[in-house]
This record gives C-alpha cells, sequence and structure tokens, in this order.
C-alpha cells in the first residue's frame, strides 16, 4: 500500500501570485514572438496556447516561460521552429465523415454549374483533409478544372504535405470513415505503397496546391465557390474567429459555401446572417448573394 | 448561478454513478457542472440521452468557445480536449491524446483549477486508467475540493484507487454522498 503523499496546498495569495506571474510570462512571449517574427498570436485561444507554451518549456528543459525570450530572440533556429511547435497539426483522411457525405450530396452538384472550381483549405496541417477533397472529386468526376488551395501557417506540415506521403499509414479506421464519408471505391486504390510508406496518386496530387499563409495576417487566399476550415478557429478566441470568418466570407463567390469543423458553432458570430445553413450538424453553410443579405 | 463549478470525470463504469448523482439535483441546482468521460468513438448522442434521460436539468454536448447558461449541464465533445477558456467559455483542441485519451480528465481539471481556484470541485469516478489524478492534484494546489468515488463501490477501481493512493483526494465518497454534498453547495 502506497501512503498518500501530502499535496501542499498553495495559499490563496501564493496561488494568485504564481497564475499572474504565469500570465505576464505568456504575454510577454507573445509580445517577443510577434516583434521579432512577425506572428500575432495574441487572438488564440488562451488555454490551448499556454499549455503548448508550457509543453515547449519541457521540450526545451527550461525552468519557466520567461527563459524561452532569450532563446527566441538570439536564436534564428528557435524563431524559425517555434512558431511550427505552437500550433496543433493533429489530422486524418476523412475526418467527420458527415460533412463529406454531405458534401458530396448538397455541394459538389452546385460546384459542377461552374467551368472552373477553387477550393480553399486554410489550416490544412499534414494534407489529409486535401487529399481527401481530391478524392471525393475524382469520384464525382469533378477533379478537372479543380484547383485545391491548402494553405496553413506550419512550414514543416507544409514540406510535409506536399510530399502526398501519409504520416500514418492507412488504417481500417481510415478505410471506414472513408466509407462512410460515401466513398465508391476503395481507399487504398488513391495511393501508392513502396517502402512501407503511402502516397497519394500524382494525378490527384497534381490538383492541389500547398501555400504559407497566415489567416490571422494575410489577405483573403483566392476566390473560391467552397472553402473549409476545420479545427483550426477552435485555436481562437471568439473575436479573432470571427475575423478569420469574415476573410473566409470574402473569399467566397457568392452563393459559395463555407465548412467548419464539427464542434465549430456561428452562433456567437455576427456572420450568421450573411450564411445560410445547408446542414447544421455536418456545418456547411452557403454565402447569401447579395440581394438577399 | 453559484461562484462554485462542478467538474465530473469518469471512465469505465462512470455511466451508472453519474446517473445516481445527476438524478437527485433539482431543476434549480445553480451550480454549472461539466462532465467528461472517455469512450471510444466520437458521437455522445446516446450518451447525452441516457444522461438526460435521469435528470432534470438540461444536458447539452459543448461547442467550441460554448457561453454556459444556467442551470445547465455540459458533456465534452469526443475526440476533442476540453479546457476552460474562462469563468463562461469552454475551448477545445485536438492535440495528441493524455493517457490514450482525448479528451483527457487531467487536462480539463487543470485548466479549471486555474480558473476558480477554490470554487473548483472536482470528482474523479470509476475507471481503468489514470487520467484525472494529476488534474485533481493541481485542483488540491489551487485550494479547490477534490472527491474520489469510493474503490470498493466503484464498478473499475483502478483509477479512483490511484488518485487517492497519489494523494489526490480530500474527501472519497459513495455518489449517493456526492450528491448530498452537491445539494449543501446549492443555495
Ligand atoms: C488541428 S489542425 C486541423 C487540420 C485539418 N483542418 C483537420 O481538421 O483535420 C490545425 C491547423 O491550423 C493551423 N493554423 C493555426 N493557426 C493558423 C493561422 N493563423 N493561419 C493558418 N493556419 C493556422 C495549424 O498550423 C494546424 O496545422
Amino acid at each position: 500500500m502506497v501512503i498518500a503523499t501530502e499535496i501542499p496546498i498553495l495559499d490563496e495569495q501564493s496561488i494568485t501570485e504564481t497564475l499572474r506571474t504565469k500570465n505576464i510570462e505568456i504575454d510577454l512571449f507573445i509580445t517577443a514572438i510577434k516583434e521579432k517574427v512577425g506572428y500575432d498570436l495574441s487572438g488564440y485561444a488562451r488555454a490551448s496556447i499556454k499549455r503548448r507554451i508550457e509543453q515547449l518549456v519541457i521540450d526545451e528543459n527550461v525552468t519557466c516561460i520567461a527563459e524561452l525570450i532569450p532563446k527566441l530572440l538570439y536564436s534564428k533556429e528557435c524563431q524559425a521552429n517555434y512558431i511550427n511547435r505552437l500550433t496543433v497539426n493533429v489530422s486524418e483522411l476523412f475526418r467527420h465523415p458527415n460533412s463529406f457525405l454531405s458534401l458530396r450530396k448538397s455541394v459538389l452538384p452546385y460546384l459542377e454549374s461552374f467551368p472552373r472550381r477553387d477550393i480553399w483549405i486554410a489550416g490544412c496541417a499534414t494534407g489529409e483533409e486535401a487529399y481527401s477533397m481530391a478524392i471525393l472529386l475524382e469520384e464525382v468526376g469533378l477533379l478537372n478544372n479543380t484547383q485545391i488551395h491548402a494553405t496553413d501557417i506550419n512550414t514543416e506540415v507544409l514540406k510535409q504535405a506536399k510530399t502526398g506521403i501519409l504520416t500514418k499509414g492507412l488504417n481500417k479506421d481510415d478505410a471506414a470513415r472513408y466509407q462512410a464519408s460515401g466513398g465508391t471505391s476503395s481507399l487504398s486504390n488513391y495511393f501508392s505503397t513502396a517502402y512501407n510508406k503511402h502516397k497519394l496518386s500524382q494525378h490527384l496530387l497534381d490538383h492541389i496546391s500547398f501555400s504559407h499563409h497566415n489567416i490571422l495576417q494575410d489577405k483573403v487566399f483566392c476566390s473560391a465557390q467552397l472553402v473549409m476550415c476545420r479545427n483550426v478557429m477552435i485555436y481562437f478566441d471568439l473575436n479573432t474567429q470571427n475575423s478569420a470568418l469574415a476573410l473566409f466570407h470574402n473569399s467566397l463567390v457568392q452563393n459559395g459555401y463555407l465548412v467548419i469543423g464539427e464542434k465549430e458553432s456561428l452562433i456567437n458570430s455576427p456572420l450568421i446572417n450573411l450564411l445560410k445553413t445547408i446542414d447544421e450538424p455536418a456545418k456547411i453553410y452557403q454565402r447569401k448573394s447579395s440581394a438577399n443579405v | 448561478m453559484s461562484d462554485f463549478r462542478v467538474f465530473i470525470g469518469g471512465s469505465a463504469g462512470s455511466i451508472a454513478p453519474i446517473k445516481t448523482i445527476l438524478s437527485s439535483l433539482p431543476t434549480d441546482f445553480n451550480l454549472i457542472i461539466t462532465l467528461i468521460i472517455h469512450s471510444s468513438g466520437d458521437n455522445n448522442t446516446s450518451m447525452i440521452e441516457a444522461i438526460a434521460s435521469c435528470c432534470t436539468l438540461t444536458v447539452i454536448e459543448i461547442s467550441d468557445k460554448e457561453i454556459v447558461k444556467p442551470n445547465t449541464i455540459y458533456l465534452a465533445p469526443g475526440g476533442y480536449h476540453l479546457y476552460v477558456e474562462n469563468i463562461n467559455s469552454y475551448s477545445l483542441s485536438v492535440d495528441k491524446k493524455e493517457h490514450y485519451c482525448r479528451p483527457a480528465i487531467d487536462l480539463l481539471f487543470t485548466s479549471a483549477a486555474e480558473t476558480f481556484g477554490k470554487h473548483c470541485i472536482a470528482i474523479l469516478l470509476s475507471g481503468a486508467n489514470e487520467d484525472g489524478t494529476e488534474g485533481l492534484l493541481n485542483v488540491k494546489r489551487h485550494g479547490g475540493l477534490t472527491i474520489v468515488q469510493s474503490p470498493e463501490l466503484s464498478q473499475v477501481s483502478i483509477m479512483p484507487k490511484i488518485a487517492i493512493e497519489r494523494g489526490a483526494a480530500t474527501k472519497v465518497l459513495s455518489p449517493k454522498e456526492i450528491s448530498h454534498l452537491l445539494l449543501e453547495y446549492n443555495d
């Protein structure tokens, strides 16, 4: 039987003091990044950015957030890689199959009416979403004359995404999500395998461009019939989410579509009035034409 | 709305004690409750129905930046980590799993501890995982109240046992006792 260790309960004053100090450190670190590297993280949701910064403290083997600041200021290497390590890049093929299924049924038939199509995937991480979109378009015969513009702030993941190689192998869960997304073939048909790595077929990859773009500081990336931005805005605070949504809205052609993450919501956004709900559980919305606003 | 907030974390075998705890709370129970339960799938629909059917409070699955309303029970969505963003809202993340879990109880409890301090009541129930203990320790350090379901009364006692062994429990109680205690906070 292990004897319970006594947990020191901090008195209220030292707790407030510790939390206050940590908050100052976070603000200073964020300011340093902004001034030195040019990325403004001040609009990121506090709880998750804090955790990422604390993880950086552990990985860098320093004792507090403040100690990251000199590294950031004086090391070129740290400048390049801190920003990459502060973003969360987890993705997977056909994530939220319900959205893909609904896109297939409700949105793609509309895209068909355009002679050429542009799709913007903002916050593409390692590319799985863009790959899934290319597969979906191929299956409904719309891949020709479609360009998928996939963008992210993280230069490392973009490098990976461009190769077309999956970071993880293909597994049963991927296949199940593909089926649930309405897939009509076999997922492995779209990948070539060598040395245990799966690479998206070149003719699909040719329709995707991967570029660096910062949703919070850069302009509209392109004019698009469909904008997809999922599980990116969860990392922003409410105001910042609203600026991001305004950017996506501006990018959309009239009657163009917006897809957001499964657990994201437009309820607190003024944009809700400028968009029509196509499928709420699938999080698909349509830009109203100006006549209807 | 009370200043106190209740956070309940559970894993295998936690639905039954959750139902027991929640079923005795009145419609005007004025502490916001946040539930976080490990589950295999990403779809919580049936769990929400099961929980809602046994209590009089509204049960909602959390969306990102959801703003809390009184007399409501909030449930962490599957597949996302959940944090307390500030005193009236949550945020989500798909950061890597902790203890093979997403959502992880540790992350929610820790952010709750830092936000609510002595007004945080964290409850850890049945489960076969070590998730939750670190979170409870943080709640305790910040002056909050930590309650662990008695291992003898837990369907799977590993999670409560680890928490107790590591000194994370202020009180070790049965589900019935937990609900009595919560009622005392409802003024
Ligand atoms: C969790 S991933 C989402 C990947 C994919 N959309 C999905 O749902 O599977 C979030 C991505 O957003 C990117 N991101 C974060 N802030 C960004 C910003 N300001 N501009 C562009 N991309 C950003 C991150 O680098 C990361 O790759």
